[in-house]
C-alpha cells in the first residue's frame, strides 16, 4: 500500500490498466457488435499500447503532471474515433490540475481525477444514465472524493472506485443509447452493457489492482 | 463465412490504401507525414486552404476529394474511425498560409469530438482556422434538431463550393460564408437494401432481411427510420424525394444539383435509373435539375444502396460548383 502516487505508481497503473483492456478486449468488441461496429476492443488495445508506453519515462522529472500530459497526448494521437479522444482528453485534464506538481495524496488525486472529468465534460455532452464510459467514471470519481473525504489511503479510494466504475458500467445494461453511434440504435441498445463504460471500469480495475497488488475478482 | 476481401494485415489497411491512391494519382495528390494526403500540386501560402478528417473504408471519400479546386489535406482515421486530433494540428501546420485554414468536418460523434480538440490547439497556437460542420442527413435528427443530423455526401458540395472559392483568392471568412450557405441549402437521405463487413473485424456492419430495405441508414449502418418491403427504383425515389423537397422547401422554378451517390455494391446501371425518376418527379414539379452526378464518392465497403442528396443552386453556386477541379474523385475542366 503506498501513501503517494508519483511516478513509479502512475506507471504500475498505466501498465496494470493496459494489462486488464489487453485481458478483455474481445468482449469489448463483441458488446461493441450489439451497438456499433465491433472494433472497440481493436481501439482500446491501440489506446492500451500507447498507456503502457506512455508509462514508462526514465530519466524524466517525477512529477505526475509531465506523465500524465504524456499518456493524454499518446492516447489523443491514436486514430480511435471518439474514445481515443475522450480518455485523452480525459488524462489532459487530470494533468491540468495543480495538485499534478507533485506526487499525489489521496484528496490530491481526487482532485486530478475531477479535473479529467471536468476536461471531458467540455468535450462532451453525455451524462450518467446516457449509456456511455460516463455511468462508470462519474461514480468512480465520486467514490474517490468520498473515500478521500473519510480519510483512507490512495489503494483503499481506488478500490472503492473500481467498484463504483464495475456497478456503473452493469447499470448500463438497462439503459437506452443517446450518444454516439449507438444512439442511432435507440431501444436495441437495452440489454447490452455498454461497451465504452466497460471500458473505463476495467481501467479503474487496473488502477486499483496496481495500488493494492491484489488481483480483483472478475 | 471467412471474409472475401482483399487485404493484407487489418492493421495496415489505412496506411496501405493511401499509398495505393498516391501511386494511382501521381499527379494529384502525394502521401505525407503521418498518413496525410496532400496535393501534388500545393496551393500557394496567400490562399486559404480546405483541411478535412475522417475513417476510413469509405473511398473514394474523403483523401480522393484532395486536389486542386477542392481539399488541401485530409487525415484519415482507421477503419469508420476518426483520426487522432494531434494529427489534425499536424495537417492544419503543413497548410496553413497567410490566408488561414478551413476545417471541414462530417457530423459523426467521433470526427466532431477530434474537430473540437483540434480547434483548441489551434487557437492555442495562434492558428487562424476555422471550422464547417455538415450534417445534412434528414433521417438521423428532426428540422429542429440539426445537430442530431449526421453528415453524409452533402459535404461533396461543401468541398467544392468553398474549395473553388479558396482557389480563386477569397478570404477565409468568405469560404466559410459560402460553406456554411451551400451547407444549410443540402439535403440527403439514405437507402440500404445490402450490408457491408467491417474490413478490420470480418463481421457484417448490420443484418438487413433478404427482401428488405432501410431509408435513412448511416454510413456505418446506424439504424435509420424504418424498414420495409423492397421497392423498385421509381417507387423507392418516390418516397426519398419528396421527404428531401419538403425538408429543404424546395419550391417551384428553383434550381437544385443532385447527387446520386453509390453505397459501394449497386451498379452505375442502378444509379442512372434512379437519377432518371428523380429528373421525372423534378419536371412534374417544375422544379430544374441544373445539375446533376451520380457515382460512388463516399461508400461503405460493399454495401448495397444509395444517398440521395439534393442541393438549393442560384448563380453563385452554379459558377463555384463549375469551377476547374482535379482530384481522384471528380474532375471538372
Amino acid at each position: 500500500m503506498t501513501g503517494t502516487i508519483g511516478q513509479h505508481e502512475l506507471s504500475q497503473m498505466f501498465q496494470s490498466a493496459a494489462a486488464r483492456i489487453r485481458e478483455r478486449h474481445a468482449v469489448l468488441s463483441e458488446l461493441d457488435s450489439a451497438s456499433g461496429d465491433g472494433d472497440h476492443g481493436a481501439t482500446m488495445l491501440r489506446i492500451a499500447d500507447q498507456l503502457g508506453d506512455g508509462a514508462v519515462r526514465p530519466g524524466e522529472s517525477a512529477e505526475p503532471k509531465a506523465i500524465l500530459h504524456d499518456a493524454g497526448w499518446r492516447i489523443l494521437s491514436v486514430d480511435g474515433g471518439a474514445s481515443s479522444s475522450l480518455y485523452g482528453t480525459f488524462f489532459l485534464g487530470m494533468a491540468d490540475a495543480p495538485e499534478c506538481a507533485r506526487p499525489l495524496d489521496c484528496p490530491a488525486m481526487a482532485a486530478a481525477f475531477e479535473a479529467g472529468l471536468a476536461g471531458l465534460s467540455k468535450q462532451t455532452k453525455a451524462r450518467p444514465g446516457d449509456k456511455t464510459l460516463m455511468d462508470a467514471l462519474v461514480p468512480a470519481i465520486a467514490s474517490l472524493r468520498a473515500a478521500a473525504d473519510t480519510g483512507k489511503s490512495v489503494g483503499e479510494a481506488m478500490h472503492d472506485a473500481a467498484e463504483a466504475a464495475r456497478a456503473g458500467a452493469e447499470s448500463t445494461i438497462a439503459l437506452t443509447a443517446r450518444f454516439g453511434r449507438a444512439k442511432f440504435l435507440g431501444e436495441k441498445t437495452r440489454g447490452h452493457q455498454d461497451p465504452g463504460a466497460l471500458s473505463m471500469a476495467l481501467l479503474f480495475e487496473g488502477f486499483s489492482i496496481a495500488l493494492t497488488n491484489k488481483k480483483e475478482t472478475q | 463465412m471467412p471474409m472475401k476481401k482483399f487485404i493484407n494485415r487489418p492493421e495496415n489497411i489505412v496506411p496501405e490504401l493511401l499509398e495505393g491512391l498516391a501511386l494511382a494519382f501521381p499527379d494529384k495528390v502525394r502521401l505525407t507525414g503521418s498518413n496525410l494526403i496532400v496535393r501534388a500540386v500545393p496551393k500557394t501560402k496567400d490562399k486559404v486552404a480546405l483541411v478535412t478528417l475522417g475513417g476510413s473504408g469509405h473511398e473514394p471519400g474523403l483523401s480522393g476529394f484532395v486536389g486542386e479546386g477542392m481539399v488541401d489535406v485530409s487525415v484519415a482515421g482507421e477503419i469508420f474511425a476518426a483520426p487522432g486530433a494531434p494529427r489534425v494540428l499536424e495537417a492544419i501546420k503543413l497548410v496553413h498560409g497567410d490566408a488561414g485554414v478551413l476545417l471541414v468536418v462530417l457530423n459523426h460523434a467521433g470526427d466532431l469530438l477530434c474537430a473540437n480538440i483540434t480547434m483548441e490547439m489551434a487557437q492555442r497556437e495562434g492558428l487562424n482556422v476555422k471550422m464547417i460542420l455538415v450534417h445534412e442527413d434528414i433521417s438521423s435528427g428532426s428540422k429542429n434538431n440539426p445537430e442530431e443530423r449526421r453528415g453524409l455526401v452533402g459535404i461533396l458540395p461543401v468541398y467544392k463550393v468553398a474549395g473553388a472559392a479558396a482557389e480563386q483568392g477569397s478570404s477565409l471568412q468568405r469560404c466559410l460564408q459560402i460553406a456554411e450557405r451551400m451547407e444549410r441549402n443540402v439535403r440527403t437521405l439514405a437507402v440500404a437494401v445490402n450490408t457491408a463487413t467491417h474490413p478490420s473485424t470480418g463481421h457484417a456492419i448490420f443484418e438487413l432481411g433478404d427482401d428488405e430495405m432501410e431509408i435513412g441508414m448511416g454510413q456505418h449502418g446506424e439504424a435509420g427510420m424504418g424498414r420495409m418491403k423492397l421497392k423498385s427504383a421509381d417507387d423507392t425515389v418516390d418516397i426519398m424525394l419528396p421527404m428531401l423537397l419538403e425538408d429543404l422547401e424546395v419550391k417551384e422554378g428553383e434550381e437544385l444539383l443532385v447527387v446520386i451517390n453509390g453505397a459501394g455494391a449497386t451498379t452505375l446501371m442502378e444509379l442512372l435509373i434512379l437519377l432518371r425518376r428523380v429528373s421525372q418527379i423534378l419536371k412534374a414539379k417544375g422544379i430544374k435539375l441544373a445539375r446533376g452526378k451520380v457515382g460512388e464518392f463516399i461508400t461503405t465497403q460493399e454495401q448495397a444502396g444509395v444517398q440521395l442528396m439534393i442541393a438549393r443552386l442560384d448563380a453563385e453556386f452554379i459558377d463555384l460548383w463549375d469551377a476547374p477541379c482535379d482530384t481522384p474523385a471528380i474532375v471538372v475542366r
